[in-house]
């Protein structure tokens, strides 16, 4: 019992990370229905520059996390404006390979800045367990992880709803030619969807690499896309809450369900594709995300 | 203008279209003697190789390659997981050669098939809906796949982290006179000297041997594709790539084009690993990461999406690019700490970008608006009283 407590813990803790970048995912599929498979990249490029802010100059963590997350988000829109957005938003596989390109790009511009060897992250939560339950540890670290995406769950929420770019967001999302009709400004709409999107997930790489078991270097976030991929789809491509969700699914079938049904660790990735798989297979549109409707 | 027109049918066209066919295998046939295991390129004390082996090596990519072109180029359905099939082509055929000693091109009857149902698995409930669907599951699959290859289950087949060594080789037969070849274009006088000195070793003979055969092998592939692509079935496919609305309004049924073609496209990702695997002697799963799948697609855009020509030079940049990149040592203006690690990566990865903005058509697309400031070929007249139908 405590050992399957400690797995739910250990499974929502790695969750939390899978929802973000699965957030940020969905934050540039509801709008354009591209995903970027850059994403990954982006946030650990985010990492990193919150390790740099935090290390060489010497910033207390928090502040450094959240200049590190404005720093990504401006290079994040400085990327759309050049390279997205003079390609039609309708047609993807120009767009995909962009996304590719910058996926190669950036992986190789942190491994010649940063080298490959791994790096120790400041600590950004209090270390420690919070309370201990029939004999399984709460850490600090999943209290403050799951601390973290409802707050960012509930600034993004605010965000899209009460402000005037936030509508424009949403009206972009809904029709992007319409929108485009009543006068909404449609690029910069979708250079700030971009914005939060590598903000969220610059977010979600340091409380990943802040785990004490986990270090950052520019692979960290290969098969995280992956995970996070599968958790978006599950959650509903279009779906931010969905996106929560289906994170935190997909880290309790990665602690839970793969070392019970006997799987090498090594394969919980396989666990993600299959559970996407799955999702195409029985309830293409995700568990919260909205039907495809096609006109002919 | 162009300076020269050619009509399609006309005898001036046919001589045209051959000619090209005979400078294509002179070149593979020159390039097989010429570049055996020394040839390389010196810039700034930087040594570029050019082997044989490696051109084997871009052979087999370009396979890889043919089969992306059949899905993401002709039906439009983007694979980012080409480099599991790659992958699992490799290995199968290591497998069958290295413990049960089979022949090398007889693995392909079990290679083949069993890629493209491994396709058709992977591409049924990802093809069912539009989407980039399909690029999210291969996405997956080709991560996958370096730790399928560790598992304790399979590692009897594929020997595990170390890596399934085959030694069995491709040896030319008895009859085929390569050293007397060999030998025969060292005594042209002025570029004899390119050939090589004396008789070949064991060892060159073996090497340009699989090259030829896989240079044939590819080139039934290609043929296979091409007519393919202009078939009852290529039509359709592309037909789905144009419009899906209005393929499936001419009863076509998507998913079930989608899906083939995702299979074909696999099968040739067996093939392709099958050839990389018998130039190397080696399967190891470090070669086939989801890196080699991203490079794949590389090879397809920065050769040219929807053409056939285009993988072959895709094949070539994704074989000798990230190679050349890390024997990059010394370039003038450049610090020495931006040549040392991933500069491949780079290089192919901003390669990727402005090539999408400069060149859409990839490499090919520049080659061929050359070309056309050459040579022009016009479609054959339609005669009177002859209906485009009855042509066709």
């Amino acid at each position: 019992m405590d050992l399957f407590l400690q797995r739910i813990f250990d499974g929502l803790s790695n969750g939390a990370t899978y929802a973000l970048i699965a957030m940020a995912l969905v934050m540039i599929f509801k709008a354009t229905t591209l995903i970027n498979f850059a994403q990954g990249e982006f946030a650990m490029f985010g990492g990193f520059i919150v390790l740099v802010l935090a290390t060489e100059q010497g910033l207390p963590m928090w502040i450094a996390v959240i200049v590190g997350m404005l720093i990504s988000a401006v290079l994040a829109a400085g990327i759309e404006r050049t390279l997205i957005r003079p390609f039609d938003p309708a047609d993807h596989l120009p767009l995909v390979i962009i996304t590719l390109g910058l996926f190669l790009a950036i992986n190789a511009i942190a491994g010649i800045v940063w080298r490959f060897d791994p790096r120790a992250f400041p600590e950004l939560f209090p270390s420690g367990k919070a309370m201990s339950i029939a004999g399984a540890t709460l850490s600090w670290y999943t209290v403050f992880t799951m601390i973290t995406i409802l707050v960012v769950a509930g600034g993004l929420t605010l965000l899209l709803n009460k402000t005037k770019v936030g509508l424009a967001f949403r009206a972009v999302s809904s029709n992007l030619e319409s929108s485009e009709l009543v006068g909404i400004k449609v690029g910069p709409t979708l250079q700030f969807g971009w914005a939060i999107a590598a903000a969220v997930g610059t977010l979600g790489v340091s409380v990943f690499v802040a785990s004490p078991f986990r270090q950052l270097e520019p692979q960290v976030m290969v098969t995280g896309l992956i995970f996070a991929v599968s958790a978006a789809a599950l959650g509903g491509l279009d779906s931010l809450g969905g996106a929560i969700l289906g994170g935190l699914a997909i880290g309790l079938v990665q602690s839970i369900a793969v070392p019970y049904l006997g799987v090498p660790t090594e394969l919980s990735l396989l666990a993600a594709v299959v559970v996407l798989l799955l999702v195409l297979l029985f309830k293409p549109s995700g568990l919260f995300g909205t039907p495809q409707v096609e006109r002919v | 203008m162009a300076s020269v027109q050619l009509t399609k049918g006309t005898r001036a066209y046919t001589i045209y279209k051959w000619a090209g066919v005979l400078a294509l295998v002179l070149l593979v046939f020159v390039a097989a003697f010429a570049f055996n295991d020394t040839g390389k390129i010196s810039v700034f004390d930087n040594d570029y190789k050019i082997g044989l082996t490696r051109i084997t090596k871009a052979i087999s990519f370009m396979v890889a390659i043919l089969g992306l072109q059949v899905v993401a180029g002709f039906t439009g359905q983007l694979s980012l997981g080409q480099g599991f099939f790659f992958g699992t082509g490799a290995y199968l055929s290591a497998w069958l050669v290295a413990d049960h000693s089979w022949p090398w091109f007889l693995t392909l009857v079990v290679v083949v098939p069993a890629c493209f149902l491994l396709g058709l698995l992977f591409g049924v409930p990802a093809l069912k809906i539009k989407g980039l669907y399909l690029a999210l599951v291969t996405l997956g699959l080709a991560a996958v796949f370096p730790s399928l290859i560790l598992l304790d289950v399979l590692e009897p087949y594929t020997a595990g982290a170390a890596g399934k060594i085959v030694d069995s080789d491709l040896i030319a037969p008895e009859w085929m006179p390569l050293d007397g070849i060999a030998t025969g274009l060292q005594k042209i006088p002025l570029i004899g000297q390119y050939f090589g000195d004396g008789d070949l070793s064991s060892k060159q003979e073996q090497r340009i041997w699989t090259f030829f055969l896989m240079a044939v092998l590819a080139a039934v592939c290609f043929k296979m594709v091409s007519n393919l692509i202009s078939s009852r079935p290529g039509r359709a496919i592309r037909a789905v790539r144009d419009n899906e609305t209005s393929a499936a309004v001419n009863g076509m049924s998507l998913s079930y084009h989608k899906t083939m073609s995702f299979g074909v496209a696999s099968a040739l990702g067996g093939v392709g690993g099958m050839i990389y695997v018998a130039e190397l002697g080696i399967a190891s799963q470090g070669d086939f990461t989801q890196l080699l799948s991203i490079l794949f697609i590389v090879g397809l855009v920065v050769g040219g999406v929807g053409t056939l020509s285009g993988a072959v030079i895709g094949g070539l940049v994704i074989a000798f690019i990230p190679e050349w990149a890390s024997s990059t040592q010394n370039m003038p203006g450049v610090p020495d700490r931006w040549l040392q690690g991933p500069t491949g990566g780079l290089i192919l990865g901003v390669g990727l970008i402005v090539l999408t903005f400069v060149l859409p058509g990839g490499i090919i697309s520049g080659v061929r608006k050359l070309r056309a400031k050459i040579v022009q070929v016009l479609p054959a007249p339609i005669r009177v009283g002859e209906s485009i139908a009855a042509k066709e």
